[in-house]
């Protein structure tokens, strides 16, 4: 993106969504900066979803403003929607149609039939072998891929992606995330990701935003969550210390893991090095991991406190 | 109105309905033994072999009535003309009582290809992508119609030209007269027909888009069988039957219903309604 400021692709500004007299969103207000990884993170039932039915303007809120690439989504959806690409929790192929016949169908849907296009898609993600079966006899991870491929036809700027490592296996995954961040970093395109799996995400996102219930209950990077709410830090060190206390070691106190595996509790990073010299001077050390820092660990604390309001 | 959205979706519906031997062998078949063998078999065995007998009172009957009370008075001679009451029963039959059969097998037809139309998406789950993509509603209901339209018209008006041949072929050098050829057919083939067809249509489609299944789109589409059975019913008992000029009116009432419903289409076009109606 070479040094241009960052423009607000998405901005999201008190937004509420009320559907048979259950407010599934309230109040919820963000913004995504153009060509950035997001995760939108929460429980089954938090409203994620809804929340990228609404960007599409495929559902209109109930209250709120929201602009989308400088569209509302309630009055301009379809100038959204030639922009965006879209992975729906279900593939959302036709499983007697070919690989190709779906992607060809899909891109004349978006007036952007170009087969040099859906080849090179179909060779990015390793599909280019099985163009010409029908989509019924993938499995679950040829089709998630098969409809990042469809969801990225039309170069879109923004894509928009639901669950999409649901039903993966652990190679799956690995394999979508990889892709996810080609894209991003190829094509520059903007991603907003709906996940309730959260280590999934942890090596991509630069930016969170939590959903509980229908409100946005913490945002940010990740530094920025883990100063807010990491306030004791687990490293768990692989050292052949043996303290003769039990308890501590000079201080700091501690729990045995393993035979070579003893966890620390700090109270802030900067205890790290002078307990690391210290062990240092006296024996070996093999690794040491903060161990509270995941963004699982993130989350609950974020629940937890959230919980105790 | 997006030409090319409208041309897709119908291309990618008629694809899929004819790469499933499911949906297309079905229709073929209805077509080919209610318009083709059943008129060949009347036409052949009737004039072949004596199947009507003298006795039979009840189909003289309608049939004497019929010809007495016929308002072209070329029709009235031919009738009479006719030397057997087989001869004048096989002419009777093909010239008046085939009309609701063909009215049944467009009605069939268009009720199969069109009934699965939205539903067909919603079970696939693909109903939720289209909707994210940029075409409008309207393109979308259109490519849908049209995609049912297209085939069942097709179907219909082969089954009619094969059926025009045979039948000619076997009965002209008995009768000397070119049976299906005249303004009764002419109306019902390429006025009625194809307006019954596309109300059917676009009935099922709404209907398609506003249930949750496909069987009960199946049942609401089942309801348009029953005046094609009053026709047959109607047409057999001699009560009433179908001139050109009411054929005429039929086609007129269908055009106007139509219309109706094509401004229902219109005012159903409405993304919102349409998503959280369908999609959970």
């Amino acid at each position: 993106m070479g040094g241009e400021i960052l423009t607000n692709i998405i901005e999201v500004d008190n937004v509420s969504k009320q559907f048979n007299n259950r407010e599934i969103l309230k109040d919820v207000s963000f913004i995504i900066k153009e060509g950035s990884i997001n995760g939108l993170l929460g429980p089954n039932g938090a409203g994620k979803t809804t929340v990228i039915r609404l960007l599409n303007g495929v559902i209109d809120a109930t209250t709120g403003q929201m602009k989308v690439m400088n569209f509302d989504p309630k009055q301009q959806g379809d100038e959204i929607r030639k922009r965006a690409g879209i992975v729906t929790e279900s593939a959302s192929l036709y499983h007697d149609m070919s690989a190709w016949d779906n992607l060809a169908f899909f891109s004349k849907l978006y007036g952007k039939y170009y087969s040099n296009r859906i080849n090179y898609l179909l060779q990015q993600f390793d599909m280019l072998p099985y163009k010409d079966q029908v989509v019924g006899s993938f499995s679950t991870g040829m089709k998630k891929r098969i409809s990042l491929a469809k969801a990225l036809l039309h170069n879109p700027r923004l894509l928009f992606l639901d669950e999409p490592t649901n039903g993966l296996d652990p190679e799956g995954i690995n394999e979508v995330i990889h892709y996810l961040y080609k894209v991003n970093q190829e094509e520059g395109v903007t991603i907003l990701i709906c996940s309730h799996v959260l280590h999934q995400l942890e090596s991509i996102c630069d930016s969170y935003l939590f959903l509980n219930e229908g409100r946005i209950v913490e945002k940010g990077a990740k530094q920025e969550l883990e100063d807010k709410y990491l306030k004791e830090i687990s490293l768990l060190v692989e050292t052949g210390l043996n303290p003769v206390n039990s308890q501590s070691y000079k201080g700091y106190p501690y729990n045995r893991k393993g035979s070579n595996q003893l966890e620390f509790l700090l109270a802030s990073k900067d205890a790290i090095t002078p307990l690391l010299t210290n062990i240092l001077s006296e024996t070996w050390v093999h690794s040491c991991e903060i161990t509270n820092r995941s963004l699982e660990a993130l989350y609950f604390n974020i629940r937890g406190e959230r919980g105790d309001e | 109105m997006n030409k090319n959205t409208i041309l897709t979706i119908a291309r990618k519906d008629m694809k899929a309905t004819f790469s499933s031997k499911k949906v297309w062998v079905p229709m073929i078949i209805v077509a080919l033994i209610i318009c083709i063998v059943v008129p060949t078999c009347i036409a052949y065995f009737g004039i072949h072999f004596d199947i009507v007998g003298t006795s039979s009172k009840d189909i003289e009957k309608p049939i004497n009535a019929f010809i007495k009370g016929f308002p072209s008075v070329d029709m009235r001679n031919t009738l009479a003309a006719l030397p057997s009451l087989s001869y004048k029963f096989v002419y009777f039959f093909l010239t008046f009582m085939m009309i609701p059969f063909f009215l049944m097998v467009a009605i069939i037809n268009s009720m199969v290809t069109s009934s699965n139309s939205f539903v067909g998406e919603k079970e696939r789950n693909t109903l939720e992508t289209l909707l994210f993509a940029p075409i409008s509603i309207t393109d979308l209901f259109l490519g849908k119609v049209l995609a049912s339209l297209i085939p069942t018209l097709g179907i219909s008006f082969a089954a009619f030209i094969v059926s025009f041949i045979i039948v000619n072929v076997i009965t002209y050098p008995y009768f000397e007269v070119i049976l299906y050829f005249n303004s009764t057919w002419m109306i019902l083939m390429f006025w009625v027909i194809p307006l019954l067809v596309m109300f059917n249509i676009i009935l099922n489609v709404l209907i398609s888009a506003k249930v949750k299944t496909f069987q009960e789109a199946q049942q609401f589409g089942g309801l348009l069988v029953l005046p094609i059975v009053g026709i047959i019913i109607s047409q057999a008992s001699g009560l009433f039957f179908l001139s050109p000029f009411i054929l005429f009116l039929i086609g007129a009432g269908l055009l106007i219903a139509n219309l109706f419903l094509i401004k229902l289409v219109t005012k159903f076009n409405n993304r919102n309604t349409l998503f959280q109606s369908q999609i959970h």
